[in-house]
């Protein structure tokens, strides 16, 4: 468009110029031939209601992102190692108590095993994390156990994981905010009595934090994360040099705590005491998970994470264990609100009126709030891969305003919190059901992995092979393990709803996989002109303007164009058709009387009757059905307009040979009815004689 | 008419012909006004023949020329910065730039320098450089398109 055509004089005479207007440059940019990428404007609001929702959640969630601002998204490893890492981390700090807890019922010189029972989790430790760094380096994309078991096993094998891992991901998130909770209660006891208000509080803030993007929750949740570390650390060094040393101080002991048992020590209760401590592996596979989260080289930060992650979880886990046993720490009896065993070790070494005590436990509080900042990060991410290959809904693979894939984010909080509240904010309760999965995806992931080097043979091969067939097996063990002795506690749930997860992801494959088959063309097919003729049928309820400008739609479509009014009051109809035939001339007009009132059934009725009486050696016509609709000015009167529109659009929906075209008229050009001419076709507006 | 010191130019017009040269002048002309955030124009300029009227309806129906200007803003926006984007119709491209650059009293102007590999290869200095030069009443850069095997920002 010429910017109103004047042309600008120049200093000189003849240098003139026109200035040409751009109007799609506030919406759109040229991006390629053809090819046009909107701006932001182009998705603001255009309605108030429209604009304040989008004020609020731009106050919430911040400003939308576009596609050119993820590289900007990607995380450096300091921010990583919180987000992917403080699940893994965090596991530190409840799962010596879950060994201790076990071993106690056999007397206080089972208590001994504690740390051997450590020691045989850090190695297991060791060798999943060097299996995941492996998974980092080979599947770049993502995806973690799922793709590895999808591209080296079998689909069914993928799901598997897939499953696990998703219910892993919400157990993280119920287990750790539960934990959590429990932190509060070591100092604050009252917090008790609202730890379901607190765990609805902790979660809607991590899901808000997410919704804001990837980087943006990195930067909110990174501090905890490093604070905790930092005081475990030091919890740890001053621990082992008091033991050292030989200055090890009497702990009080708790009203709440434990009595050992009498229980015999036997090989079972050990195995469950490693299973107990083994929830300390999990959330290591989330960084496998995300890699495509990193800043580039991705494999390379991500599996350098994965070896840092390791090495702080494994050394403060099993430097809490020895400092737990050496100063006789035992814990708490379940839901006595009694203190933790790592707000005992951390008393132990920072002095119960510590400053550092108080921060140490909020920071763990924190930290276990966001180990379920982890799962926020990696379910949506896994949901989005199994949404790209079909198995969840398609909506999980969009990503939101701010690059996030919030459908992922917001179901996970909702099954989470849900969780939280059906088994009333216990951990205990909770725990059973959540290393099985975790076992199932390692052991699937490590026995991939194995066929992945077989098949690639690249240089190492074999050595990267024995140390995932070793993995595997161990991981394999310690799934039985977990999963026999915790049978009975829950474990047997979670076995029943892997594979229920499985068919349902295997339902909604076929179900897209159907819808796909139905809507392709086939390769070889061109598309020819439409052969089949049109008919156009307008439902009226009277002669309006919005009647009116539907006709002309309908006119504009196909010369065979009949109005149909359906009535159960013969003397309105008259009225109608009176007036029908002196202002619509040439369209006819068919009264449809019906006793019984219904409206929707009498008009399906007689577009099968138009059906029938189609001549049957010609292709069965289109049929138009053109709605005329009102549209209303202000959004609190569509309940008084429409709703008879709405019912016949839903009783169309499904039927054949039938397109349902909607003609809503807004009342913006009142001065075109006004002209008699403009309501016959045939008349042109200029000769309206106005 | 001597320069003055990068920091205090406040209004930058940018000439852009959609070649090579445009990205390098849009990341300099970005960055040269970052500190004083200086407003910055960018004009390309159709040319249109005299067998055609002036206010023909050529650059608006042409996606290159919008996609000129387009990639400009593209460009600033990535940087952080941003420009108006000006879309002219002219017979003459030095004596549009040069009139737009008056009419909206920019300090500095800024055009490129495209460089030609036929014929042994040079710079393809043309009518419109030396026009902008002789004609333009402010500071006037050149940014020469980079010569083949010249490491280039």
């Amino acid at each position: 468009m010429i910017g109103g055509r004047r042309p600008l004089q120049g200093r000189k005479i003849g240098d003139r110029r026109v200035r040409v207007d751009r109007p799609h440059s506030p919406y759109f940019r040229y991006t390629g031939a053809g090819m046009l990428t909107a701006k932001e404007a182009a998705t603001a609001p255009r309605t108030g209601v429209a604009l304040v929702w989008s004020n609020l959640r731009r106050s919430l969630f911040g400003r939308p992102l576009s596609n050119e601002d993820e590289a900007e998204e990607r995380l450096p490893k300091k921010l990583a190692l919180p987000i992917f890492s403080s699940d893994a981390i965090s596991s530190s700090a409840y799962a010596t108590e879950e060994i201790l807890r076990v071993l106690v019922v056999a007397g206080a010189a089972a208590l001994t095993l504690s740390i051997e029972v450590a020691i045989a989790i850090a190695i297991l430790l060791t060798v999943v994390s060097i299996s995941y760094r492996q998974v980092c380096r080979a599947y770049p994309s993502g995806g973690g156990a799922y793709v590895v078991a999808r591209e080296n096993l079998s689909q069914t094998a993928g799901l598997v994981a897939a499953g696990a891992l998703l219910i892993d991901y919400v157990m993280t998130v119920a287990v750790s905010t539960a934990s959590a909770i429990q932190q509060i209660q070591s100092i604050i006891p009252a917090a008790y009595d609202y730890r379901i208000e607190i765990a609805f509080v902790s979660i809607a803030l991590i899901t808000i934090g997410n919704l804001r993007g990837l980087r943006e929750s990195g930067n909110i949740f990174a501090f905890p994360t490093y604070l905790f570390v930092a005081l475990a650390i030091g919890i740890v060094v001053i621990g082992l040099s008091r033991i050292v040393t030989g200055t090890v101080p009497v702990v009080p002991p708790q009203p709440e705590v434990v009595r050992p048992g009498v229980e015999v020590l036997t090989i079972f209760l050990l195995l469950k005491a490693f299973a107990g401590g083994s929830v300390a592996l999990t959330g290591v596979e989330a960084i496998a998970n995300g890699v495509p989260a990193f800043k580039p080289p991705e494999a390379k930060n991500a599996a350098n994470t994965m070896v840092t992650m390791a090495f702080l979880l494994g050394a403060i886990f099993i430097g809490v264990t020895v400092i737990a046993h050496a100063f006789a720490i035992l814990p708490s009896e379940d839901n006595s609100g009694g203190p933790t065993v790592i707000a005992l070790v951390a008393q132990s070494a920072y002095g119960q009126a510590s400053p550092l005590f108080y921060i140490f436990q909020g920071a763990t509080a924190l930290i276990l709030f966001l180990a379920a900042n982890t799962s926020f990060n990696a379910f949506p991410r896994l949901a989005a891969i199994l949404a790209q290959d079909g198995f969840m809904p398609s909506q999980f693979a969009f990503r939101g305003d701010r690059l996030a894939f919030s459908w992922g984010i917001v179901l996970l909080a909702a099954i989470a919190f849900g969780l939280l509240f059906a088994f009333n904010g216990d951990t205990h309760a909770l725990i059973p059901l959540y290393s099985v999965g975790v076992f199932v995806c390692f052991t699937l992931s490590q026995t991939g992995m194995v066929r992945h080097w077989l098949a690639v043979r690249e240089p190492g091969w074999w050595w990267r092979a024995i140390v995932n067939a070793f993995g595997g097996l161990l991981t394999l063990v310690v799934l039985l393990v977990v999963a026999s002795v915790k049978f009975r506690d829950g474990a047997w749930l979670v076995l029943v709803l892997i594979p229920l997860l499985v068919l349902l992801f295997q339902f909604i494959h076929r179900q897209y996989a159907t819808s796909r088959r139905q809507l392709a063309l086939r390769p070889d097919q061109v598309v020819a002109a439409p052969h089949r003729e049109e008919r156009v049928v307008v439902p009226i309820n009277g002669l309006s303007r919005a009647v009116v400008q539907a006709v002309n739609v309908g006119r504009s479509i196909s010369p065979d164009v009949r109005a149909v009014l359906v009535v159960d009051d013969h003397a309105y109809a008259e009225q109608v058709r009176d007036e029908w035939a002196r202002q619509v001339p040439g369209i006819s007009l068919v009264v449809v009387e019906s006793p019984y009132r219904a409206l929707t059934g009498p008009f399906l009725a007689y577009l099968d009757v138009l059906d029938q009486a189609w001549t049957p050696d010609k292709d069965a016509p289109i049929t138009f059905v053109v709605i005329p609709e009102y549209v209303p000015r202000h959004w609190w009167e569509r309940i008084l307009y429409n709703q008879s529109t709405s019912q016949l659009r839903r009783a169309l929906l499904g039927r054949p040979n039938t397109v349902i075209t909607n003609v809503p008229y807004r009342g913006e050009e009142p001065a075109v009815f006004e002209r008699r001419g403009r309501l016959d076709p045939h008349t042109p507006p200029d000769s309206s004689g106005d | 008419m001597a320069d003055k010191p990068v920091a205090l130019y406040s209004r930058v017009v940018v000439a852009l012909n959609g070649g090579p040269c445009d990205d390098r002048i849009v990341r300099l002309v970005v960055e040269t006004a970052r500190p004083t955030k200086a407003e910055i124009v960018a004009i390309h300029v159709v040319e249109i023949d005299w067998t055609l009227p002036l206010d023909a309806n050529v650059a608006d129906r042409s996606e290159s020329a919008q996609r000129v200007l387009d990639s400009a803003e593209g460009i600033a926006e990535r940087l952080r910065g941003t420009l108006e984007p000006v879309l002219v119709q002219a017979r003459d491209v030095g004596a549009a730039i040069v009139d737009e650059a008056v009419e909206r009293g920019a300090d500095l102007l800024i055009v490129g320098l495209p460089y030609r590999k036929r014929f042994g290869g040079d710079f393809a200095i043309g009518r419109t450089v030396p026009y902008v030069l002789k004609n333009a009443p402010c500071a006037v850069w050149v940014v020469r398109e980079p010569m083949p095997g010249e490491i280039h920002a």
